[in-house]
């Protein structure tokens, strides 16, 4: 394993080594054998020859049985070193003669030689019989022993040279294998240095330097080439990084730029929403604050018309009409715009109740009855049978519904003008058609595009000619929208004009707290539960003109009037007298209509009392919630007004009547007559 | 052959004294050294007419050999040439076989024939015949062999010359077993 491992130079010169030696090896030991083989041989053969001889001298001896001559004929032998023993045997197998070298003795030797002429080896040493002749007669026998001492000696010697030689030899071929490895090693190391270069510095600019044309030069080569390759791709690699990190900045920077732009665009949606808010809460409270002194300017000129009817000063009447007129206009258009604005803001609500068509429509048409007959045109009212009760926002349907007829009236001259309501049903759902048509003017196809948008009267000469602030239509679509309906048109000039509005039967508030807000709650009053005067009425506001035109309203409509100028002397009011009902304001000092309204409620003996909310605040919802039996906008509806406050005496007519006091006098002093005058509110 | 020689090795070893058994296995011994002589002595090739020319013995004098020498030589054979013994009573049996004696190769001379030595040699010089004796002396006096006793052990003296002289060429291997001994003066061969 460990061999395997080593670096390619050291196994390149220990292959050499190992060769140079085994090849080395091998041919020494196949002459050493040959040469050990052959000089035994050669030592058999010489040992031989020495038995010959020595037979041959010795032969006469034996046959003259010449004891001395023939062992002075093996002391011969004493020159030859090797020569362990030499024994002469008679021919009958006895030992004649011997010589031993040195002291050694042969015991062993004695049962010999049985073949006539024979050498063998007996462990290290050769054996060598010989029959001792004389002129072909055998005399004896000859053995001679040697212990090869000269092949040994020879052997040993050679083992010694082979080893020297060797080292030498493995010295040299360290030497050459050394330097001649260089030729392979060389290069393949320089690649492998190159290769760490490369793999180190991430430089690949770097080659390899071929050396030579063999195997290793064309892998030097496939090497610089995959190297020259790899540069490319390299550099178009970072090029295309460079590029991208480019674009990437680009990219952020544009990133950047436009989130800027986004947050300027946000502050400028937030001002800009800032702006519309503050510009609609500002439409809202200009208009609450123009209608204040509208109250007092429509209320006191129908007063005073009123007036003037009874006495001979008839002259001023038609100018109190005017006057009266000219604040009717002035409202309408206030109500328009803050209606506009509470729609932009985003304030309007809905406030279902379910009521019915047929008497809504009657009550319109009586309103319009007189701007009807101004152009002397016929208005024909057409209701289907089946079209019964529906739930929706009242205020608004009846205020779509006169937008539609008063524009009905206001541009047709000496024609007719007629109403359908019919109830379908379509797409599973109840429907409830509206239908205005009229023989008027009628509308052009351009300016049937901006019909349904604020301020955008199709012409402004019609506005000069027929006035109005063109927001009707536009508030109207609003309504429409608002309860999931539709309104459309359709119409050619001079040919008249059909306007046709869809509300569903039911119309639902898609708000997480659709609590039914029902606009006449009506409390049942336990009858005699508390005594109170069904003909009386408390009458709470801050302002003392309304205070004036209420208490001449109602005493003109038989009703006990008191009136109180602030919270704290209502409730103390309404706590001595128990009026059988309360009117109150909402926005007053010190004490507001809703601390009122709750205290009224909490008392037991108070909280029966009917609470008819009269202000200039639009939030019907609280008002209804607190307890509220109604909730009236200001300027008042005369004819609601009534309406509600009689029906409220004649639920009551069977309760006993305690007071009963036709003229009474206001807080503040003033006789209070009663309002011939009608407010006429158009919502 | 072998087994003859192991009989007489063992017979040489005791006693050579005693009457009966030592003296024929000296003669025994000396049956086998003649035996090695002709093996280890060179004749003239024109000695022999034949190849298979015998080899021929003679006994000059008192034989004390009896059949031994018979016995042993049985069927010997050297370098293809048998033996053949021939019994001479007396140096003048000699001289009348004067005619043969170039057939003789080995000439033993018996003690017996001591006395008439000088003459025998004279007979046989110049022709190559190997003299064997076993008297004291006998080379000296112009014996080429002389067989003698030695601490019960059988030795020989070589004359070396007087071998020379009959033109026989005596093995140096029998020679380093023998001993040498030189010739004696002429004028004392005379005295003799």
């Amino acid at each position: 394993m460990n061999l395997l491992n080593l670096s390619i130079k050291r196994k390149l010169i220990l292959m050499t080594m190992l060769t140079s030696s085994i090849a080395l090896l091998l041919s020494w030991a196949s002459f050493l054998i040959y040469d050990l083989i052959s000089f035994r041989s050669l030592l058999t053969q010489d040992l031989s020859t020495q038995a010959e001889i020595i037979g041959y001298n010795s032969a006469a001896a034996m046959a003259f049985r010449d004891q001395t001559a023939a062992t002075a004929t093996l002391s011969a032998l004493t020159a030859k070193g090797d020569i362990v023993g030499a024994v002469l045997y008679g021919p009958n197998g006895k030992m004649f003669a011997h010589y031993f070298r040195g002291e050694e003795t042969l015991p062993e030797l004695q049962p010999t030689c049985s073949q006539k002429k024979s050498y063998r080896f007996q462990g290290q040493y050769l054996e060598v019989c010989h029959d001792v002749t004389l002129n072909g007669d055998r005399v004896g026998t000859l053995f001679l022993m040697s212990d090869m001492r000269q092949w040994s000696m020879r052997a040993q010697r050679y083992a010694k040279i082979c080893f020297v030689f060797a080292l030498m030899s493995a010295f040299l071929a360290f030497l050459v294998s050394s330097k001649l490895q260089k030729l392979i090693s060389g290069p393949i190391m320089h690649l492998e240095d190159t290769m760490k270069m490369v793999s180190a510095n991430k430089n690949y600019e770097v080659r390899a330097v071929k050396s030579y044309s063999d195997e290793i030069g064309s892998l030097m080569d496939g090497f610089n080439a995959m190297l020259s390759d790899i540069q490319q791709r390299d550099t178009a690699l970072r090029g295309a990084n460079e590029e991208l990190q480019t674009r990437t900045q680009e990219l952020e920077e544009e990133i950047t730029q436009r989130r800027q732009a986004q947050e300027e665009l946000l502050k400028a949606k937030h001002v800009a929403e800032e702006a519309s808010r503050a510009k609609s809460t500002f439409l809202a409270n200009m208009s609450h604050e123009l209608r204040t002194p509208l109250n007092a300017i429509i209320g006191y000129s129908e007063m005073l018309e009123e007036e003037a009817r009874g006495s001979e000063n008839s002259g001023n009447i038609q100018d109190l009409q005017k006057i009266q007129a000219a604040g009717k206009h002035l409202l309408s258009l206030i109500n328009d715009v803050l209606d506009l604005s509470k729609i932009e803001a985003g304030k309007m609500t809905l406030h279902l109740e379910t009521f019915d068509v047929t008497g809504m429509i009657e009550e319109i048409v009586a309103t319009l009855q007189p701007a009807v007959e101004k152009n002397r045109n016929t208005l024909h009212v057409r209701l289907a049978d089946q079209v019964g009760m529906m739930r929706a926002d009242i205020t608004k349907v009846r205020q779509i519904l006169f937008n539609l007829l008063s524009n009905a009236c206001k541009f047709t001259d000496h024609g007719s003008i007629s109403v359908d309501v019919d109830r379908r049903l379509e797409d599973g759902r109840d429907w409830i058609r509206f239908e205005v048509v009229d023989t008027g003017i009628g509308i052009g196809a351009k300016q049937k595009e901006n019909l349904f948008k604020e301020f955008a009267q199709a012409d402004t000469s019609i506005s000069r000619k027929y006035g109005g602030t063109g927001l009707g239509l536009a508030i109207s679509y609003r309504f429409v929208q608002l309860m999931k309906g539709r309104i459309a048109v359709q119409s050619e000039p001079g040919q008249g004009a059909t306007f046709r509005v869809d509300l569903p039967a039911q119309v639902r508030i898609e708000t997480p707290d659709s609590a039914p807000a029902e606009g006449t709650s009506e409390v049942p009053s336990p009858a005699g539960a508390v005594k109170t005067d069904r003909d009386t009425i408390l009458v709470i506001d801050d302002d003392a003109a309304v205070r004036d035109l209420m208490s001449r309203f109602l005493t003109k409509l038989d009703f006990n009037v008191f009136a109180a100028g602030s919270g704290e002397e209502g409730l103390r009011l309404a706590r001595q007298v128990h009026p059988g009902i309360i009117t109150l304001d909402v926005v007053m000092p010190d004490r507001d209509g809703w601390s009122v309204l709750n205290q009224l409620k909490a008392e037991p003996e108070l909280s029966e009392i009917p609470v008819i909310m009269v202000t200039i605040v639009d939030n019907q919802g609280l008002g209804l919630e607190l307890g509220a039996s109604h909730y009236l906008v200001k300027p008042v509806d005369r004819e609601r007004l009534a309406a509600l406050v009689e029906k409220h005496r004649n639920m009551h007519s069977s309760a006993p009547q305690t007071v009963r006091i036709p003229v009474s006098m206001s807080p503040d002093g003033k006789h209070v007559g009663p309002i011939g005058a009608e407010i006429v509110r158009r919502r | 052959m072998v087994a003859i020689l192991a009989m007489l090795t063992a017979s040489a070893a005791p006693d050579a004294r005693s009457q009966d058994t030592s003296a024929s296995s000296e003669y025994l011994i000396k049956a086998g050294f003649i035996y090695n002589f002709a093996n280890l002595v060179q004749w003239p090739a024109a000695t022999f007419p034949q190849p298979d020319s015998p080899i021929v013995i003679a006994i000059l004098g008192q034989d004390h050999f009896g059949t031994t020498l018979d016995r042993v030589l049985q069927g010997k054979k050297v370098n293809g040439r048998p033996f053949l013994i021939k019994r001479l009573k007396s140096v003048p049996e000699l001289l009348k076989s004067v005619a043969e004696l170039k057939e003789y190769q080995i000439l033993f001379i018996s003690s017996s024939e001591m006395p008439r030595l000088a003459e025998a040699i004279q007979i046989v010089k110049g022709i190559p015949v190997l003299t064997i004796g076993e008297t004291p002396g006998f080379a000296k006096n112009g014996g080429m062999i002389n067989l003698i006793l030695e601490d019960n052990r059988v030795r020989f003296e070589v004359n070396v010359e007087a071998a020379k002289e009959a033109d026989l060429n005596i093995s140096s291997r029998l020679l380093a077993l023998a001993r040498i001994v030189p010739q004696a003066p002429a004028d004392g061969r005379k005295a003799e």
